[in-house]
């Protein structure tokens, strides 16, 4: 008899077979939140209407999108020969010209598209194979490793590419012990910022006997310029619910959330579809696979606050109170939420446990750099001619990440500075472009991996408006419970409105600095311990700018305004 | 473990007790340690950051908030070295670029007056001199423990917001607030109402009600908690709020039986000036409500009686006190004693209530003694039968760790307000609460079951309750066997209980009779408190003695965090019927004897008017039984509705003016002490007493001071043997208590040899105690009603609350009656004044039960607006009517609408 994976996976291959065979095309329109803010929507009613009244033999499926950002919207045809050809920047208008050419009569539109992949490329003519395009080669990709392949919110084409298969060997081979030891052997650190590793983590929750136990799940992910959690959920959320359900095995828990911030609509909209569809193939529930282990998940949201990302804050949040952190200890492994063991990962974190359970964690360890194993997801965006969300082994170097795969700025122009990991990490200059991406090597640079998003700036850029730009953020975001983040964040904020506007004082240097080291000493949490981040760095490499910014000589402010000041609203009551 | 953490701090060697924080272990030291969120016995919460230590572990340094950290073992704990004095100055800098404080800096800051003229320009707003906290202000403490030089670089804002003194009692400046969140944390985690939020965030987070509202809708309860807590001057009483104070004295609130321990601020002309709760007092760690909080300042009132008064030619006239004593001995002397009365005052110490026992006693020799609130008697006196004493078997705060609670007859959160507190903790924490009363309270928003009977049934339904819990074998059998007397008897008596007809008598059904059964016999510890509202003397023993055998059964008696507690009125109720001032064998009790005067039965008498409220509905036709005396004699701080029937008039000393003790309902002596300077003429209880008996001929009246008294009471009542006036300077002793030990008895029947004799129980007179044929009105009043829209009016700036009231009316009266939903109607005594009219719903679930709720703002604001310098005993309880329902007709709605 086989097992209810094996009559899963059965399902899910025949699924696959229906948009893969040799009769029919597949047109896949690459979705998530970028590609419909470039119009994939209406690209996707466009190709379905076509196909639709056409008749052509094609299926049209909304997927997720492949992280090539600077080319959406984007879609791809694979011909029941096996040839897959990819368009960019498609308009609405061209599913006509392509459906007839391409699907109907076999001719791709060579000069429309910008890749390919599979055939021999006979027929493809000069087209570069996708894996020979810099932003798609310098890529090792693990945790979107099925970004523009599958339809998200279709689990059968998860399970066809692999999906699920690591729960199940978890499930059927492994103890909870000897999975919270591979992960610790995979050098798996988490992604979350700090960076601790997940598998000591995990060992922390595990032993306790408690009857309730909690894992939770972070994608809060406020940071401007980040969105890779936000792209995990949405473009390939079974592979975090996997990974989450791993994580509770492993450490005997019994229930899950995946915390959300309100306002990601897509990631929660495609968290809840994907919850309920596991749940209606008993991949969550009693008697997971058939096995002992019950495991239940939901959803849940925060507000509309940052500081809710912090671990803690996130706990309050899901009880119901205001998301404000608490102090530690107690750790969350100790009394976390509601007050049960409890513990917390990154979505990116949980994203690689599937594929180190199914490879193996000598597979991971391989990947990467001495001390931080696998990939970083960096987010590309800013004054970059290739922006997108590109999933890179560590050890790349920044200036390899921006140049090789982002294409650096516009031709004649320099980068100035790059906004590295979320508005609590430093600015970096050039001086550190030459760092590896790491999270050791970048820590030593005076910035952070953090959340993975680079924010690139070139030279135009002003860097006291930039700052002030950051600090009125985290001020804007600060939680208000303790006094240093709440008062302090202020103070930055007016003395930087006082630069902008010619009107500091040369001991305004030493004040901000003052109260940025109150702020990192005395604050409760990493919102106002990291909140002088962006000035002591700014301060590293671009001291002569700051300086002469004190001294009167103001570039005009202006990379994220026309000029005019926005004053902050929320300083003081 | 329990030993504790040894560390160091500041190198020296202090041992942490287990769970303490590293602050808390260097405040039991003595060493400082600055802080402004952390307030004793709260939990702490670790946003003010002026508690920062650098703490060496086993070589890992670190920079932590002293509040929150517990000590490692051998840590080393530096709290002044150069860093920490300096971030710690930097952070509260950065606090005062946020709050007003241009005299921090000035030498003349205790000699300025609010008024002078300042040649420093400080604008007059931000100084410190106008502010109410001027002479109390932590913020300004810390600012100087911390040395901070205040000629700070960065940008001082005023915040230029509204002040909040549109509510009762007290004042809201949020431009002093610095968001410590104290008055947040209390009201949430002390007193559970939740009334106060943290607002908003980041730099414009602060303290506020949840939706903006006014304090009235928010479910503030008025106790003053989160004044009483905060370090500045955004929180602050309204009277006497710019007063200052020139010394603290401990004493005890004398408005109810729970006997708070208050510390009362002393100004320098004598007076009163603040009232708060004393975190050292062990009936109410720190708390204090309404009325204790604001029902002070009586005591410094100018319409005070400054000297004895006599009627001449229908008026009262100025005497002296010996032409006052001279009337008296003339208007009491030569009367039969039957003929004679003497209710002693609510208020009144146990000195007092002990001479006043003695005086009629050995001077008047009449029976017809008591006190002046004891309109209980029937259940203390049948509680006192049952377990040897008319009050609580446990400590008031053994309430906080119970794991059941039942409530009968009785209105704790209003009436014995903080002994609610612990009770509302130990629910807040998981404990279930069972509450039986038609009317609708407080406790009856928390209950897990709530059986709202027909009133008069609340006997039967804990008998009920009982006989379920046997029905199902909940009882507890180990300490039925070992502890109990007569239990076969009672088990016997319980089989003709028959649940059918107890839900048929009662109108609660049986399924939720045993859910409560249940929940009260499932849990470890379970407290019942038990009242007598609504019931006549006969259905206060019977409801007695269904709540004794109901503790006894569960095994409730003699452990922690279970017991009986007493819900009565009067705060020294207890201490008069220790004293003996209660009626003699044959004699009349207060209620006999108002109704003696009515009859003229009683026709002369001695009333100790402090703390009485001549309109009481608890006294009911007491002014009109003071008209048909032929003699009255009246000892009252003020003039009242008692003192115009009076034929002698003495001025009476208030709590302030005396050193004395009264007894808790827990059984607690406590001491009262002399807080304020004696007015010329005034006299306390006792003294008047004794000139009183002197003037009459009486002996043994020589008393040279209270001591000396209570040194007799001492001797006489072994409950008070052992015990002293010096003895309770250092804190209550609950009585009884051994020779040579301070400790006194916490809880009666603590040991098992003591047995307790349970009694059997009459179903029929039960039964009989229910009344049917009637419309009763039982009028409910909650904190708050978020389900129903509350309109605020501001007539002459003050905020009232308006709204429209439901009266809830069974259907079947409202067919009687002729009324239909949705109809305006009177709810009318039955001697015709109104006493409720709103809109009819169909919403009672007993036939003959009328009920109304009304919001407790609307009984702050009637409180504050009371013309009545001490307002509190004329605080309406929610008395039960009969009734009679009468149609608004149009004219009389047109007539309002006018309005």
């Amino acid at each position: 008899m086989p097992t209810p994976f094996e009559e899963l996976k059965t399902r899910a291959l025949k699924r696959w077979g229906e948009f893969t065979s040799d009769e029919k095309a597949w047109i896949r329109i690459g979705g998530g939140t970028s590609g419909q803010a470039s119009g994939a929507d209406l690209v996707f009613d466009s190709f379905k209407s076509t196909v639709d009244s056409s008749g052509a033999n094609a299926n049209v499926s909304m997927v997720g999108a492949m992280g090539l950002m600077y080319m959406e919207p984007q879609v791809d045809i694979l011909m029941p020969d096996g040839v897959r050809v990819f368009y960019g920047n498609v308009e609405p208008s061209e599913a006509q010209e392509i459906v007839t050419q391409h699907v109907n009569e076999g001719k791709p539109l060579l000069d429309r598209a910008f890749a390919y992949s599979g055939g021999d490329g006979t027929t493809t003519g000069s087209l570069p194979s996708l894996d020979s395009l810099p932003t798609i080669s310098f890529q090792e990709r693990i945790a979107t490793r099925n970004f523009g392949e599958t339809d998200p919110h279709d689990l059968l084409q998860y399970i066809a590419r692999g999906g699920y298969e690591a729960l199940n060997r978890a499930l059927t081979e492994m103890t909870p012990e000897e999975i919270v030891d591979e992960v610790k052997a995979s050098g798996l650190r988490g992604r979350g910022g700090a960076a601790f590793p997940a598998g000591v983590k995990w060992g922390f929750l595990a032993p306790s006997t408690a009857p309730i136990k909690y894992v939770l799940c972070n994608c809060e992910e406020g940071d401007p310029g980040a969105f890779n959690d936000k792209g995990i959920i949405e473009n390939d959320p079974h592979t975090l619910i996997e990974g989450l359900i791993i994580n509770g095995y492993a450490t005997r828990s019994t229930h899950g959330y995946v915390f959300i911030r309100t306002g990601h609509n897509l990631p929660i909209e495609a968290a809840r579809k994907a919850i309920q569809d596991a749940y209606d193939v008993g991949l969550l529930g009693k008697n997971i696979l058939g096995s002992d282990f019950s495991f239940e998940m939901e959803v849940s949201l925060t507000g509309d606050s940052y500081v809710a990302g912090e671990e803690t804050a996130l706990m309050e949040a899901i009880e119901g109170k205001r998301a404000t952190p608490r102090f530690k200890p107690p750790f969350p492994a100790a009394a976390g939420l509601w007050q049960k063991p409890t513990n917390i990962n990154n979505v990116k974190t949980l994203a690689y446990v599937p594929e180190i359970v199914r490879n193996g964690s000598g597979w991971f360890k391989d990947i990467g750099t001495e001390t931080t194993s696998g990939t970083a997801i960096v987010c590309l965006s800013g004054h970059i001619t290739y922006p997108g969300m590109y999933e890179i082994p560590m050890g790349m170097t920044i200036r390899d990440v921006l140049e090789k795969i982002g294409g650096g700025v516009s031709e004649g122009e320099r980068i100035k500075v790059l906004q590295a990991g979320g508005p609590l990490n430093g600015l970096l200059g050039e001086d550190a472009f030459d760092t590896m991406i790491d999270f050791d090597a970048m820590s030593e640079a005076g910035a952070s991996i953090g959340s993975g998003g680079i924010i690139v700036g070139n030279e135009t850029t002003n860097v006291v408006d930039l700052l002030r730009n950051l600090i009125a953020f985290n001020q804007f975001e600060s939680c208000g419970k303790c006094f240093p983040c709440r008062l302090g964040n202020t103070h930055m904020l007016e003395i930087l409105d006082r630069m902008c506007q010619n009107k500091a004082k040369s001991s305004d240097l030493a004040l901000i600095e003052r109260v940025g080291v109150s702020m990192k000493a005395g604050s409760l949490c990493g919102h106002g311990q990291l909140g002088f981040n962006p000035i002591a760095s700014a301060l590293k490499y671009f001291g002569d700018e700051i300086e002469a910014c004190l001294a009167g000589d103001l570039p005009t402010p202006g990379v994220f305004g026309d000029g005019t000041m926005i004053l902050p609203t929320r300083t003081r009551p | 473990m329990s030993d504790g953490t040894t560390f160091k701090i500041d190198g020296r060697e202090v041992v942490a007790k287990p769970g303490q924080t590293i602050l808390q272990a260097a405040m039991d030291q003595e060493i400082y340690i600055p802080y402004l969120c952390y307030f004793p016995k709260m939990k702490p919460q670790g946003s003010c950051r002026a508690c920062m230590v650098e703490v060496d572990s086993n070589g890992r340094k670190m920079t932590v908030a002293s509040c929150t950290t517990p000590p490692m073992p051998d840590a080393e704990v530096i709290t002044n070295s150069e860093e920490i004095q300096d971030l710690r100055k930097n952070i509260i800098e950065l606090l005062m670029a946020e709050h007003p404080h241009g005299c921090l800096t000035c030498h003349r800051i205790e000699l300025c007056g609010p008024q002078d003229i300042c040649q420093r320009h400080v604008t007059v707003t931000d100084r410190c001199t106008i502010c109410p906290k001027n002479e109390r202000c932590e913020l300004k403490d810390t600012v100087r423990m911390v040395e901070l030089d205040l000629r700070t670089p960065l940008n001082y804002h005023r915040r230029d917001l509204p002040i909040h003194a549109d509510d009762p009692f007290y004042d809201r400046d949020y431009n002093l607030c610095i968001v410590c969140s104290r008055c947040v944390r209390v009201c949430d985690e002390v007193r559970f109402d939740t009334a106060l939020t943290l607002t908003s965030r980041s730099g414009v987070a602060l303290v506020g009600t949840s939706q903006g509202t006014s304090l009235l809708e928010s479910g503030c309860e008025f106790c003053g908690a989160c004044i009483d807590v905060c370090p500045t001057g955004a929180l602050t009483e309204r009277t006497y709020k710019w007063e200052k104070a020139v010394s603290e004295v401990t004493t005890i609130c004398t408005n109810c039986p729970v006997g708070c321990q208050m510390v009362a601020e002393v100004n320098k002309f004598g007076k009163v000036v603040r009232f708060k709760g004393d975190l050292a007092g062990a009936a109410n760690n720190g708390q204090a409500c309404m009325t204790g909080k604001f029902g002070y300042e009586y005591t410094n009132h100018n319409s005070r009686l400054r000297r004895p008064y006599v009627r001449e030619g229908g008026i009262l006239r100025k005497a002296t006190w010996e032409e006052a004593l001279n009337r008296i001995s003339l208007g009491l002397g030569g009367r039969s004693p039957d003929e004679m009365a003497v209710l002693t005052a609510p208020r009144g110490s146990n000195e007092d209530q002990f001479v006043a026992a003695k005086f009629a006693e050995t001077v008047l020799r009449t029976p017809n003694i008591d006190s002046g609130l004891n309109i209980n008697d029937a259940l203390l006196s049948q509680l006192e039968k049952r377990i040897g004493a008319g009050a609580a078997t446990n400590s008031i705060w053994d309430l906080e760790k119970s794991r059941s609670l039942m409530v009968v007859a009785g209105n704790p959160t209003e009436e014995q307000n903080v002994l609610a507190v612990p009770a509302k903790k130990a629910i807040r924490e998981g404990a279930k609460l069972v509450v039986i009363d038609s009317r609708e309270t407080e406790f009856t928003r928390y209950a897990a079951e709530w059986l709202r009977p027909k009133p008069g049934s609340e006997p039967l339904l804990v008998a009920g309750i009982s006989r379920a819990i046997l029905d199902e074998s909940l009882e507890d059998k180990q300490y039925v066997d070992s502890r109990l007397n007569n239990v076969t008897e009672l088990k016997q008596s319980l089989w003709s209980f028959d649940l059918k007809k107890v839900a048929r008598h009662t109108g609660i059904e049986e399924s939720q009779i045993r859910r409560a059964a249940r929940i009260f016999a499932e849990s470890d510890a379970g407290a019942i408190l038990v009242g007598n509202d609504g019931l006549d003397d006969t259905a206060a023993t019977q409801v007695v003695d269904a709540v004794v055998d109901l503790a006894a059964i569960t095994g409730n008696i003699g452990g922690d965090a279970s017991g009986v507690f007493p819900l009565f009125n009067g705060a020294n109720t207890l201490g008069a019927r220790d004293m003996g001032a209660r009626p003699a064998e044959n004699g009349l009790g207060v209620t006999k004897i108002i109704s003696g005067m009515k009859d003229n039965n009683i026709k002369a008498a001695l009333i100790m008017a402090d703390g009485l409220s001549g309109h009481s509905a608890v006294l009911e036709g007491l002014t009109s039984g003071l008209e048909q005396l032929e003699f009255l004699a009246v000892s009252a701080v003020f003039d009242s509705e008692i003192t115009a029937h009076a034929d002698v008039v003495l001025p009476a000393a208030t709590y302030a003016e005396q050193t004395s003790t009264v007894t808790n309902l827990e059984r607690r002596v406590q001491l009262l002490r002399i807080t304020a300077e004696s007015r010329e003429e005034v006299r306390t209880g006792w003294e008047t007493i004794c000139l009183i008996a002197e003037a009459m001929g009486g002996s043994g009246f020589d008393y040279s001071s209270s001591s000396e008294i209570f040194s007799e009471i001492s001797s006489t009542f072994t409950n008070y043997a052992n015990l002293s006036h010096t003895q309770l300077q250092s804190g209550g002793i609950q009585w009884p208590t051994a020779d040579g030990d301070n400790l006194g008895t916490p809880t009666l029947f603590a040991s098992s040899d003591e047995l307790i004799t349970v009694i059997p129980l009459d179903y029929d007179e039960f039964a009989n105690s229910v009344s049917d044929n009637q419309l009763i009105f039982a009028p409910g009043r909650v904190l708050n009603q978020p389900e129903r829209d509350v309109e605020v009016r501001k007539p002459e700036e003050m905020n009232y609350i308006n709204r429209e009231q439901f009266v809830q009316i069974h259907p079947a009266d409202g067919d009687a009656a002729g009324v239909a939903e949705g109809d305006a109607v009177y709810v009318k005594h039955v001697d015709g004044h109104t006493l409720a009219h709103g809109k009819v719903v169909f919403e009672s679930p007993q036939p003959g039960l009328i009920g109304v709720t009304t919001l407790f703002g609307e009984l702050a604001t009637r409180m504050h607006d009371l013309e009545i310098p001490d307002w509190s005993p004329h605080m309406p309880n929610l008395g039960y009517s009969n009734v009679i329902l009468e149609l608004v007709t149009d004219e009389q709605k047109s007539e309002t609408a006018a309005d």
